[in-house]
């Protein structure tokens, strides 16, 4: 019998609600560092995972088994686990929010993607040769490392109202780290690129060679940057950190289940929170590496709105939160592997494009900072207070970019931090790289905007 | 399903058999699998009880000196010849290195106190009924919130066979609690903070006192005020130290780092790398540690040696790859698992006690702050750091004076190691780690007055 007729006759054989989702992930990764072939694996992670809803609990068990008798053991454990759990559980699921009955078959690759498949030599060679050529960049050189990584991801998920849905997914990632050294300090600039879809999509804007241009490039102007005095300042945030500050501060704080612990937007649908040139939205249908058409509770992935013109319109759900809030789920619920159970997540999540030129974003600062891209990463809480430390900067004075610093580290109160935007760039990227996003299991993301101004507080070591 | 011991060897000799029939110079086959059970809270309520039943393997091969590696967990559809093609495939790909050399077999001996046959036992009731201990204790203080919470067991079978003899198993279990709490008075909010406790039995799980230290510290972080920027003694919890301390030091001491050029301790062995009052050991045996094994990712025994001895760099943690680069035997710090090859990283890394007690550490503090929690980056490479201090108090003349809040601290980890001037005596088990308080003198404290 096929898996998927495996999956519906277990589902069809139960009483309670069920969620099945088979889930293979096929990957590759390859690492060279300092010319050696650090990494050269192939990797199979398959498997199932159960989620039943009994008493108004959750249930939820992974197994490896695929046989119909393993499975049924399975949900089986689910269910009982369900049970025993469901007294100390003082608010119930009331319910999950209705999708239609639907069988189909999704490939969250980009529809005209034809290319041939690149082999696996050349793959190697290729990191290879970019390492290579990091090395040989300059006697200020002195480590490197390049890393490709990509997965195939093959889901079918079946429930017990309906949903029979088939996914493929395909991403791959790209990271460029330089060491260098000068007057004895040592200093890393890394840059990575992340995409939903295959090895010759991810090089179609940048080849590999210019990815290392540009980390030897950022590296050189660390090594040579000073340090800042902390403050608050007037500041411009490129794409990539606009990207940071819109996922993981913002973000996190409007999914839904944040909203139920108390986070800072709770209560605040209809209130302006950001200033009227700021729209957020997570759109798992746009071209990034957080593609995500449809999602593993089987929702089609929806445009969210999440700021209007500075008014908080919407929070990110998953079906449980969504019936809880009489709304539609927008493709939200994402699990990383079949050991993880679907919870709410973003997509990709970005401020949109507003009308300013950066260079006269630029003229009007007379003393501040252009800041580009995270370096080592972020933390942030659900009264969105955050933290990151920026990769690339730039001292403004008197409406010029005057010389680049380093060692900053940004923090503040998101919403307050959009508030004070009072300018938006023409401009536009989605330029999370190859991050993933941590809420006890990872997901792939992307995030981005234009550059935007707007004033927080710099923590420097002066 | 767990396989039995006796599978698990069948299938590592056959695959191993299978290699050496083609031709491949030397195999590896790691096994492992691992019986999870959880229960997770947010938000004060039970969210989810899980379990995961995982089992894979994986087979690295080395032919003419070029290494390959594949994984799986499907044992049903792949079998150990596919898994045999796919990493001859990417050996045939790699480029030959004379340092892939896989380690002789050596003499292995049993590690004490890492598998609890009665924990092992486990059912998930056990785990509901703890984490409902952990609620009433924690909610002794309506003003405390529990954010999130989990509460897990696992079982884990490891098991190795190499081409060159070596063929063993281990079973270890591993218990765990984890919360992140924070409280509310009236508009008053605290930061978060955390407890995490780890151990490899069950009974030694301490959830009560653990929820009642969660509860006590938010409470005391109510109220917190802004201070003004000063240059003073930062005295860092075990915790704080995790983040801030142990991890750039793992960084530095690891010899692929040092061997690639970019451990900032690369020329330093025998030389001195921070004040005489730091001195590491790392033991990946110890009874009961939860980095302990009866061998590591290559099959090597992990043994007991000084990292820092009085300041001191005594010594770093290798592989079999950089063992044989460096011409030496590796330590036993192969790192990972079934489904990756084989990196690097500490048993478990124990720092020496200091005579007095952290409290008596608070009655030398001038002025400084309590550091409860670090967020914020460590650059390990150049060693910078800057970030904020959660969960603080200021200290003034030995006495706590007050939470406070927006404080970030900043300067360089390999440089600020210099300036440790107390080391309490009583440590605590964080993980891998076994940590004293750390006392630092001459930090930079940003307060809120920098704002322009």
């Amino acid at each position: 019998m096929e898996l998927k007729e495996i999956l519906k006759k277990v589902v069809a054989n139960r009483d309670e609600w069920l969620e099945l989702r088979y889930h293979k992930r096929t990957s590759l990764d390859i690492e060279v560092k300092n010319g050696r072939l650090r990494e050269a694996t192939r990797n199979i992670l398959s498997g199932v995972a159960i989620r039943a809803l009994v008493d108004g609990c959750w249930g939820f068990v992974s197994t490896s088994e695929t046989s119909y008798a393993g499975l049924s053991k399975a949900v089986s454990q689910a269910c009982k686990s369900a049970k025993e759990a469901a007294p100390l559980k003082k608010e119930k699921v009331k319910g999950l929010a209705s999708l239609p009955a639907k069988k189909e078959k999704v490939d969250f690759a980009r529809s005209n993607n034809q290319q041939k498949e690149t082999s696996l030599e050349e793959k190697i060679r290729e990191i290879r040769q970019a390492d290579n050529l990091l090395q040989k960049a300059g006697e200020d050189i002195i480590a490197s490392q390049v890393s490709y990584s990509e997965y195939q991801d093959e889901k079918i998920i079946v429930t017990s109202d309906g949903i029979e849905v088939e996914i493929t997914d395909p991403k791959c990632d790209v990271g460029v780290v330089a060491y260098g050294v000068k007057d004895s300090q040592q200093e890393r600039a890394h840059v990575s690129k992340s995409i939903t879809g295959n090895w010759t999509e991810l090089f179609s804007e940048k080849s590999l060679a210019d990815l290392v241009d540009e980390a030897v490039s950022l590296l050189r102007q660390r090594l040579t940057a000073e340090h800042v005095s902390g403050g608050e300042y007037q500041v411009i945030l490129d794409p990539a950190l606009v990207g940071v500050l819109a996922h993981e501060a913002i973000g996190h704080t409007v999914e839904a289940d944040f909203v139920e612990a108390g986070s800072v937007v709770q209560g605040k649908i209809g209130e302006q929170v950001a200033s009227e040139l700021v729209t957020l939205v997570d759109d798992g249908n746009a071209a990034g590496a957080g593609r995500t058409l449809v999602d593993d509770e089987g929702c089609q992935a929806d445009k969210t709105i999440i700021i209007d013109k500075g008014i908080l319109q919407n929070y990110l759900h998953n079906r449980e939160s969504a019936f809880k809030y009489d709304t539609e789920p927008g493709g939200n619920a994402r699990a990383f592997t079949y050991r993880d159970e679907p919870i709410i997540r973003m997509t990709n999540t970005y401020i949109r494009p507003g009308k300013s030129e950066l260079a006269e974003m630029i003229e009007g600062v007379s003393e501040g900072f252009l800041l580009k891209g995270m370096a080592q990463g972020g933390q942030a809480d659900s009264t969105a207070e955050f933290m990151f430390d920026v990769l690339e900067a730039y001292k403004i004075e008197e409406g010029q970019i005057s010389h680049p610093v380093k060692g900053i580290t940004l923090t503040g109160q998101a919403f307050e931090v959009l508030k004070s935007v009072d300018a938006v760039s023409k401009d536009f990227a989605l330029d999370l790289g190859r991050g993933y996003c941590g809420k006890g299991q990872p997901a792939k993301v992307d995030a981005g905007g234009p550059y935007i101004r707007c004033k927080l507080m710099i923590g420097g070591q002066q | 399903m767990e396989r039995k011991k006796d599978d698990v060897l069948a299938l590592g000799n056959e695959i191993v058999s299978e290699g050496l029939s083609r031709g491949i110079d030397d195999i590896e086959v790691y096994y492992q699998d691992v019986d999870s059970q959880e229960v997770v809270i947010e938000k004060n309520d039970l969210q989810l009880p899980k379990a995961d039943k995982y089992k894979g393997i994986g087979v690295r091969v080395c032919k003419d000196m070029r290494i390959g590696f594949a994984a799986t967990n499907d044992m049903e559809t792949n079998s150990s010849k596919n898994l045999l093609d796919e990493a001859l495939i990417l050996a045939q790909n790699s480029p030959p290195d004379r340092n892939n050399v896989f380690p002789a077999k050596a003499n292995l001996s049993e590690v004490k106190d890492i598998y609890d046959s009665e924990g092992a036992e486990i059912e998930l009731n056990n785990l509901i009924e703890i984490s409902k201990d952990f609620m009433t204790e924690i909610k002794k203080d309506d003003r405390v919130m529990v954010e999130s919470a989990s509460f897990s067991a696992n079982i884990i079978n490891n098991a190795i066979f190499t081409s060159k003899g070596i063929s063993s198993q281990y079973q270890k279990t591993f218990f765990s609690a984890q919360a992140l709490s924070f409280a509310r008075e009236k508009e008053l909010v605290s930061s978060f903070d955390i407890e995490y406790l780890a151990s490899c039995f069950l009974q030694d799980l301490s959830i009560k006192k653990s929820a009642a230290r969660l509860r006590d510290k938010v409470v005391a972080s109510l109220g917190a005020e802004p201070v003004e920027s000063f240059k003073g003694e930062i005295l860092l919890t075990p915790f704080a130290a995790v983040s801030l301390i142990m991890r750039p030091i793992v960084f530095a001491i690891n010899s692929e780092n040092v061997q690639n050029g970019i451990s900032p301790w690369k020329n330093k062995l025998t030389e001195r790398v921070s004040s005489n009052k730091l001195t590491i050991h790392d033991d990946g045996t110890e009874a009961g540690g939860i980095g302990s094994k009866k061998f590591d990712r290559e099959g090597v025994f992990p043994e007991k040696f000084t990292v820092i001895e009085k300041g001191i760099l005594q010594e770093l943690l290798y592989n079999s790859y950089t063992a044989h680069r460096a011409g030496r035997k590796s330590n036993g710090r192969a790192a990972g698992g079934a489904q990756s090859t084989p990196g690097i990283s500490p048993g478990n890394l124990i720092v020496a006690p200091g005579k007095k007690s952290s409290k008596d550490l608070i009655k030398d503090i001038k002025k400084g702050l309590l550091v409860n929690r670090y967020s914020g980056s460590v650059d390990p490479v150049s060693g910078d750091f800057s970030g904020v201090v959660k969960g603080g108090e200021l200290i003034v003349q030995g006495k706590r004076k007050q939470p406070v809040r927006e404080v970030m601290i900043s300067g360089n980890i390999y440089d600020i190691l210099d300036q440790i001037i107390g080391i309490s005596q009583n440590r605590e088990d964080i993980m891998n780690y076994k940590l004293p308080y750390m006392l630092f003198s001459d930090i930079s404290i940003t307060g809120k007055d920098s704002l322009n």
